[in-house]
């Protein structure tokens, strides 16, 4: 038998504060061996990040390995000295983190930075490490590298950026590479082009991989081998198969339930939200720690002494921290409170017709002068919502949502268009101009749960001061009991009107966000990827809130999104935007089903479906989404689009194609013919 | 001519501070008792550099507030067999030492360093405070509107920045301008600012509630109102605030070059904190700008503010000091430190400890705000 890459037994590390010892990673297991990928998965806080840094041995003074060990290739690592690690790193273990920026030094070309590598852990010389550097940004398919190993980091796109950190990691062909989320800053276009990359390249030198994630979907597609991670814990662990389709642990069934995979429907088969929170470090349970949240906790055996690892009884090396792995029925179906009736859309709501908003930027800010350019942020914006019906806006970052977004809530104005929200005319009336009805009438919910409580207020007082703005209630003492209301809505204890938002997690700060855009009754929501910066876990729970409260209230949901599993989950009808054009509308049946508009069909191929029977067409595009500063000519997706060939004559770069209307009021921006469209095979099928 | 020991002067020193250190015991053990209801200030407990500074800071407000008690004499007294004396001289008639020695003029060097604490604490934080607001209140706008706001405000920042602070000092006490209504022109436009700040703080607020309004409105006038006539024209109808037209002049001025700096401080934060997702979950519920301004974004800028109000605290404590050092604005006789060290610099050869005094307080002073400032923000990160 190989001797594995790298070897980690009962790896404990504890972190040191002024409150003491903080346990960060427990009794943690893991092999990998040589070309071999491990997913390490979890939520945050679960100490996946830090059993990466305790390989690298780089845990900050306060953190300290405090049992185990970490082989690499025989070595131990955590009684290493200083000297043999730094030859070690970045030569034989190399890195990649979750912020390409971050990584590179912006004071350097790329060229030098790359170079650097193979001068310093090789000696080699200048010549040398720069035809050495050329062909690694050859080989992460960079486009131009000669011009580009002359550039500094900003000037790069961040898909271009994460290329680089991969080429510097890989340049001197490490045995093991370590990667923290590396495609989680990037749009998912960009991050199925990385995975690919980091798939062939992987296996074209052999490397081991520590592939680090929250998303299920992506640990999929690139690893052969699974360690679920829970309050720093590793709670089982196997092949990608065996875990993906018989977990043998309730924490890994609750994600898998959280998630929305195709099948899940919002009316028949909800999704099932894991109960409770991830439970702070210092304030851990006796016993199995996923025990307070779990439905199959027994009391006296889950509670007590210490879980260890043990056979799950299926598949090869599959184990599970789990007492009653052998009691529970692991096939049983989640049970539901019963199916919810479908709701049926009412009249049309808000009308959104030939929306243009255009900036200018002024090329030199500081004395005005110099021409100014224009940054078209959306281009010929034409929809509709009806009462109670959930819109979804589907778009990669700067496909101008955001600016429709502004538009809807009058945070800016229409450059030409018009906005009705029912028979008034909004799109042009700034927020300081609209009345109080027409303000609470439409509310949005922020992306940020961090960021969209003000951190100096109680949090209480914010939704009062809501309250107040709305005119609703006539004295504080009714606005408070209203507050109280609010808060049993979207199911939060009444003492948290007192609490500040940092006592808050970040699951119960997004439902104070709810409660503060559902505060005045309002007749359409805008929802701002409400749930992407939460934990798998509590994403499902937010989602079913959102949607409960809508579906009670009959309000009208704008969701905006880039994921479009969630999309399918939730909406009635979609709208998917790239650089500020639609290129497709229609109900979500037809937007997920042939014909698509092809940049439809690569996001759909693009997001990572964490279900192994799902068997996707693979289209990954080429380069980054273009400048909205300066959009190509034509067809705003000519440049990526796999389907160009198929168009004959140039007319995609030189006409912006018409609108077609499908059949069912499937409406597509695209030259292509009718027959190819037709032609066209689903994405996703489940096999 | 009798003199005591060093131990017996220092036993006497320590021994003439008891109000301090008793005051001292009490406030440091009750607010450690009370530190986690206390939030930053509560979290200093934590830190043993903020301790220290905000031991020393906390000696000196108290040696202010007691300067009658712990001082031996007056600090206008004059002796005229004690001059030049070194430390330890005891005055024949009372019995009493003169701990630190006597100036040029026979006065007793560690009376007049105590009450010299005074003038410092008064006008030190009061002007800090002053220039505080109006660089809050004209920074909000700059940095949340940018644009034009901003350049103008940014230019005349800059204008006022770029002059040398002493010759300011010099033309603004030179007798010819302290004739004129100058001073008071800009005492009068700088005090109106604290009475705009709040009653636009409160308005803001408070609008859709005009009965607690008008209560907030009427205590804002009234005592922004008493205030403003005592300052700016000496006219308390009370006759508890007095200044001196030097004092004011010194005040204002102070005022003067601070407050730029502490716009620009302002203007910066706000730029960064208008760009969070709560700054536009106010906008999308129709808030007015300065509700934004003073109630969502002013509240999360206060740890810069504070750290920095602390190190401005000492920065002006300096600059009174080489005001004093300069004869600038005060009378001859004030026991303020700067003129203190300025006096006495001569007789160095004759008597070497003679300039200590005030010196040694002046530093310990502005050290001990640094390094409160220092803790404060050390702590107000971990947060």
């Amino acid at each position: 038998m190989t001797e594995p890459i790298l070897e980690i037994t009962n790896l404990s590390i504890s972190f040191f504060v002024r409150a003491g010892e903080i346990p960060a990673v427990m009794d943690f297991s893991c092999k990998v061996m040589p070309g071999e990928a491990m997913g390490l998965v979890g939520e945050s806080g679960c100490g996946k990040s830090t059993v990466a840094l305790g390989v690298m041995r780089d845990l900050s003074n306060r953190g300290k390995i405090t049992a185990g060990s970490i082989k690499f290739k025989g070595r131990e690592l955590t009684s290493m000295s200083e000297k043999d690690l730094r030859k070690i790193r970045g030569s034989e273990i190399a890195m990649v983190y979750q912020e390409p920026m971050a990584s590179l030094n912006p004071a350097m070309r790329v060229g030098r930075q790359l170079m650097e590598v193979p001068i310093l852990h090789e000696n080699t010389s200048v010549e040398e490490a720069y035809d050495r550097a050329l062909e690694m940004m050859e080989l992460v398919r960079l486009p131009d590298p000669e011009r580009m190993m002359d550039s500094y980091p900003h000037q790069l796109s961040g898909g271009q950026q994460q290329r680089i950190v991969i080429a510097m990691a890989l340049l001197s062909k490490p045995a093991l590479l370590l990667m923290d989320e590396p495609t989680t800053a990037l749009d998912v276009t960009v991050e199925a082009g990385i995975v690919d990359l980091v798939k062939e390249l992987g296996s074209r030198f052999g490397t081991s991989m520590l592939f680090i994630s929250h998303n299920l979907g992506l640990i999929l597609e690139t690893c052969d081998r699974i360690t679920v991670m829970y309050s720093g814990e590793a709670v089982e662990t196997g092949s990608v198969n065996d875990v993906f389709e018989q977990m043998r642990h309730p924490y890994t069934q609750g994600l898998f339930r959280s998630i929305p995979l195709p099948g899940a429907d919002k009316y028949s088969h909800p999704l099932v939200a894991i109960p409770g929170q991830l439970p702070l470090p210092h304030e851990r349970p006796a016993g199995c720690n996923f025990g307070p949240r779990c439905a199959f906790f027994e009391a006296g055996k889950c509670d007590i002494g210490e879980i260890h690892m043990q056979d799950a009884g299926v598949g090869e090396f599959h184990f599970s921290r789990c007492e009653r792995v052998a009691e529970i029925d692991w096939d049983a179906p989640p049970t539901h409170d019963g199916i919810i009736e479908p709701t049926v859309p009412g009249e049309v709501i808000l009308t959104v017709n030939g929306l243009k908003k255009y900036y200018e930027v002024a090329a030199n800010k500081m004395f005005g002068g110099g021409e100014s350019r224009v940054v078209k942020a959306n281009e010929e914006i034409t929809f509709n919502a009806r009462e109670a019906e959930t819109v979804a806006i589907v778009g990669e970052s700067g496909c101008g949502k955001s600016t429709l977004a502004k538009i809807l809530l009058g945070l800016e104005t229409a450059t030409e268009g018009t906005v009705s929200l029912g028979n008034l005319e909004i799109g042009s009336t700034d927020i300081g101009d609209r009345d109080t009805g027409t303000i609470s009438s439409i509310q949005m919910v922020f992306q940020n749960p961090f960021d969209t409580l003000n951190p100096s207020h109680a949090v209480g007082a914010q939704i009062v001061r809501t309250l107040e703005r709305f005119g609703i209630g006539n004295t504080p003492d009714e606005r408070e009991e209203r507050m109280l209301e609010l808060l049993d809505l979207v199911k939060l204890p009444r003492e948290f009107a007192k609490r500040m938002p940092r006592q808050l997690s970040g699951g119960q700060k997004q439902r104070i966000g709810v409660a503060r855009a559902f505060a005045g009754a309002p007749k359409v929501v805008v929802a701002d990827e409400p749930v992407s910066a939460l934990d798998v876990s509590v994403q499902a729970a937010v989602t079913e809130l959102l949607m409960d409260i809508q579906r009670a209230s009959r309000t009208t949901m704008l969701f905006i999104s880039h994921d479009l599993s969630v999309v399918r989950y939730i909406a009635d009808r979609v709208v998917v935007m790239y650089l500020g054009h639609i290129v497709e509308q229609g109900t979500t049946e037809d937007v997920f089903s042939p014909p698509y508009h092809p940049y439809t069909e690569a996001l759909l191929s693009a997001i990572p479906i964490a279900d192994t029977k799902v068997v996707k067409k693979h289209i990954v595009l080429d380069g980054d989404i273009p400048s909205a500063m300066n959009p190509p000519s034509g067809c705003p997706f000519q440049t990526r689009c796999q389907h160009k060939n198929a168009v004959p004559g140039n007319i995609c770069e030189t006409d912006l194609p018409p609108t077609r209307t499908l059949a069912g009021g499937h409406q597509i921006k695209c030259h292509l013919a009718d027959d190819i469209l037709d032609r066209m095979e689903p994405v996703v099928a489940l096999g | 001519m009798e003199y005591i020991g060093f131990f017996e002067i220092w036993g006497t020193v320590i021994s003439q501070f008891w109000p301090v250190w008793l005051s001292l015991a009490v406030i440091l053990s009750v607010s450690y008792h009370f530190r986690h209801s206390l939030s930053l200030y509560g979290r200093l407990f934590g830190s043993t550099i903020g301790m220290v500074g905000l031991v020393i800071v906390l000696f000196w407000i108290l040696t202010a507030i007691f300067a009658d008690w712990v001082a031996v004499f007056d600090p206008l007294e004059q002796f005229a067999m004690l001059k030049r004396k070194p430390p330890g001289a005891i005055d024949a008639e009372t019995g009493k030492a003169l701990l630190f020695g006597a100036d040029n003029l026979g006065r007793d060097l560690f009376s007049r360093m105590v009450h010299g604490s005074r003038f410092v604490l008064i006008i030190a934080p009061a002007a800090t405070m002053f220039a505080f607001i109006v660089g809050i209140t004209i920074g909000l706008p700059a940095g949340y509107y940018g644009g034009k706001i901003d350049s103008i405000m940014s230019f005349l920042a800059n204008l006022v920045l770029a002059f040398p602070v002493i010759l300011l000092f010099y033309l603004l006490v030179t007798p010819g301008i302290r004739e004129t209504p100058i001073p008071m022109a800009m005492a009068g436009f700088f005090f109106i600012f604290p009475i705009l700040f709040f009653g636009v703080l409160f308005y803001s607020r408070y609008a859709t509630r005009p009965g607690l309004l008008a209560i907030q409105l009427v205590c804002v006038l009234l005592v922004g109102g008493w205030l403003y006539s005592g300052l700016v024209f000496n006219a308390d109808p009370l006759g508890i605030i007095a200044l001196e037209p030097n004092e004011l002049n010194i005040f204002a001025s102070v005022v003067f070059v601070n407050s730029p700096t502490v716009f620009r401080i302002v203007r910066g934060i706000t730029m960064d904190i208008k760009t969070r997702d709560y700054v536009a979950a106010a906008q999308t519920r129709g808030e007015n700008a300065w509700y934004i301004m003073l109630w969502e974004i002013l509240p999360n800028a206060r740890g810069p503010l504070i750290v920095d109000a602390c190190l401005r605290i000492g920065y002006t404590t300096i600059l009174l000091g080489t005001l004093g050092f300069f004869g600038l604005g005060l009378a001859p006789e004030s026991p303020d430190w700067g003129s203190m060290i300025n006096q006495t610099r001569a007789f160095i050869r004759i008597v070497p400890t003679i300039a200590l005094p005030p010196t040694l307080a002046l530093a310990i002073f502005v050290l001990g705000l640094n390094l409160l400032a220092d803790g404060l923000r050390e702590q107000s990160l971990k947060d």
